[in-house]
């Protein structure tokens, strides 16, 4: 039976793992087994057109089996999937697992584990070693993190370039904040919670349109009082300032009445641009490697029945 | 990207802040509606000329909110030690297609103004409203004061069915003359 080569990487899971992590983690074995050349890797892109991730529950993997699997890499048209996970077991301990499938021949061809220790250099490291073994070849000694099967650059990478000025890491809950601050429902989308981060950018932009269509409205009406106003102040014949009043009465409460709208929009924006940047917040994923010890984050506390919002430096 | 981050700092200075309130008042001192005048009512526009003795004097007689009308009967006082009648002109209030016909008398300190609206192919009367009816032209005599007081028994606007125009309220004017 003849049979291509056409590989497809399934976005790996992570269990108590960051998605932004799993995420990277996932494009660097497909970069690793690129670079490999047994396989024709497909784009990241073209895989992630059949989302079958999201939306899901935190604690439930969808594609793990091999019906699964072989039904995603017919969609995809391919002729093997990976699929896989990476686990935290205990502090600084991962296992990151994986399978190969066989799209032609429907079957499960290999299956891999293996355990890491420490934090993302070594996960890297790890990813790199199963793109070896994926691919049927050795795995070199002289394989590291930053060795020739891959010039990607690593976070120790930046840290050695930038030792003079270094940044303290910013959480993915705070980033997903600060990015939904500046622009509404962008930190959701980066989460990857795209219906509610098109929701809040719609809405805003929907009450910016709105907004805007009040202040040309109210720049329309204000031209017109201040130039009747103007003519009615220094104006001596009687019937021009008779017609004169209505028209000034007339454009002032329409600028009075479209102002309104406009702080009406103001404080309808305002609230829901609140309630946007408590929502990234919130549904952002919780990194590992801060574990709630920095910055703030709102709990269920069950000794007191409610939530609580608590705050660590 | 950069365009949809451009519309949203757009919508933030949108919705940080608010415009001008419209704020003003009516108090123009020859707006009618400050005129103090019961209307529909005849007055004199200005209702005080303040002048010097070798200025020309001119005030108008004007109508405020009043019906329609296709003729006028105007007759008002002043002091002829004062001033001295000099014209007068018709006013817009009666000018149809055509100009109205019009004309003025005067005696010893009394003016009768007489105007007619002159019928054209769609109507025998003004459509009514706030206009000017004429502007008289005084000469000044003496540097002093001089009110123009109107005769409210003789003064009448009648309608195209000769039918009285009601008049509520006169209001009268004042020519104060000074020296040069």
């Amino acid at each position: 039976m003849k049979t291509g080569n056409q590989l497809a990487v399934l976005r790996f899971e992570g269990w108590d793992v960051s998605t932004p992590l799993t995420e990277y983690l996932t494009e660097e074995l497909r970069k690793t087994i690129r670079d490999l050349d047994i396989f024709q890797v497909q784009d990241s892109g073209l895989t992630y057109e059949i989302d079958i991730y999201y939306p899901r529950k935190k604690d439930y993997w969808a594609c793990w089996s091999k019906e699964c699997a072989i039904d995603l890499g017919k969609k995809l048209k391919v002729n093997y999937v990976i699929a896989g996970n990476i686990q935290k077991k205990d502090k600084d301990e991962f296992l990151i697992s994986g399978r190969l499938f066989s799209i032609d021949m429907e079957t499960l061809v290999d299956e891999f584990a293996m355990n890491s220790s420490g934090l993302t250099d070594s996960l890297l490291f790890q990813m790199k070693k199963m793109a070896y073994n994926v691919s049927g070849l050795p795995v070199p000694d002289t394989l590291t993190v930053g060795s020739d099967t891959s010039s990607v650059m690593i976070t120790s990478d930046f840290g050695r370039k930038r030792s003079w000025f270094k940044l303290p890491p910013i959480p993915t809950k705070v980033k997903a904040l600060l990015m939904s601050t500046v622009v509404p429902g962008s930190g959701q989308l980066w989460v990857q919670r795209k219906y509610p981060g098109y929701g809040f950018m719609g809405t805003e932009a929907t009450l910016g349109l709105l907004a805007l269509i009040s202040y040309y409205q109210y720049n329309e009406n204000w031209g017109g009082f201040d130039e009747n106003y103007d003519e009615y102040r220094n104006g001596t014949d009687p019937h021009l300032l008779s017609e004169l009043r209505p028209k000034v009465i007339q454009y002032a409460a329409e600028t009075n009445r479209y102002n309104q709208y406009m702080r009406n929009i103001r404080g309808i924006a305002a609230s829901i641009w609140i309630v946007n940047m408590i929502h990234a917040y919130l549904v952002a994923p919780s990194d590992d490697y801060f574990d709630g010890e920095y910055f703030f984050d709102l709990e269920y506390n069950p000794d007191v029945n409610q939530f609580q919002l608590n705050f660590n430096f | 990207m950069i365009r949809i981050t451009k519309n949203f700092h757009i919508t933030i200075l949108l919705l940080s802040f608010s415009c001008e309130e419209a704020k003003y008042e009516l108090d123009n001192p020859y707006d009618p509606a400050n005129m103090d005048l019961d209307p529909p009512a005849v007055f004199f526009h200005p209702p005080v000329v303040e002048a010097t003795f070798s200025d020309p004097i001119s005030v108008e007689i004007y109508g405020l909110e009043l019906e329609p009308a296709a003729g006028a009967h105007l007759r008002f006082d002043y002091d002829p030690v004062t001033l001295e009648y000099d014209t007068m002109v018709p006013g817009p209030f009666f000018k149809g297609d055509n100009d109205p016909v019009a004309v003025a008398d005067t005696s010893e300190g009394t003016v009768d103004v007489f105007i007619y609206y002159l019928p054209d192919m769609e109507s025998n009367q003004n459509e009514g409203g706030t206009w000017s009816i004429a502007t008289i032209y005084f000469i000044a005599e003496n540097a002093r004061g001089c009110s123009l007081e109107w005769d409210k028994s003789l003064t009448t606007l009648r309608d195209e069915n000769n039918l009285e125009v009601t008049i509520n309220d006169f209001g009268n004017g004042w020519v104060n003359i000074k020296n040069d």
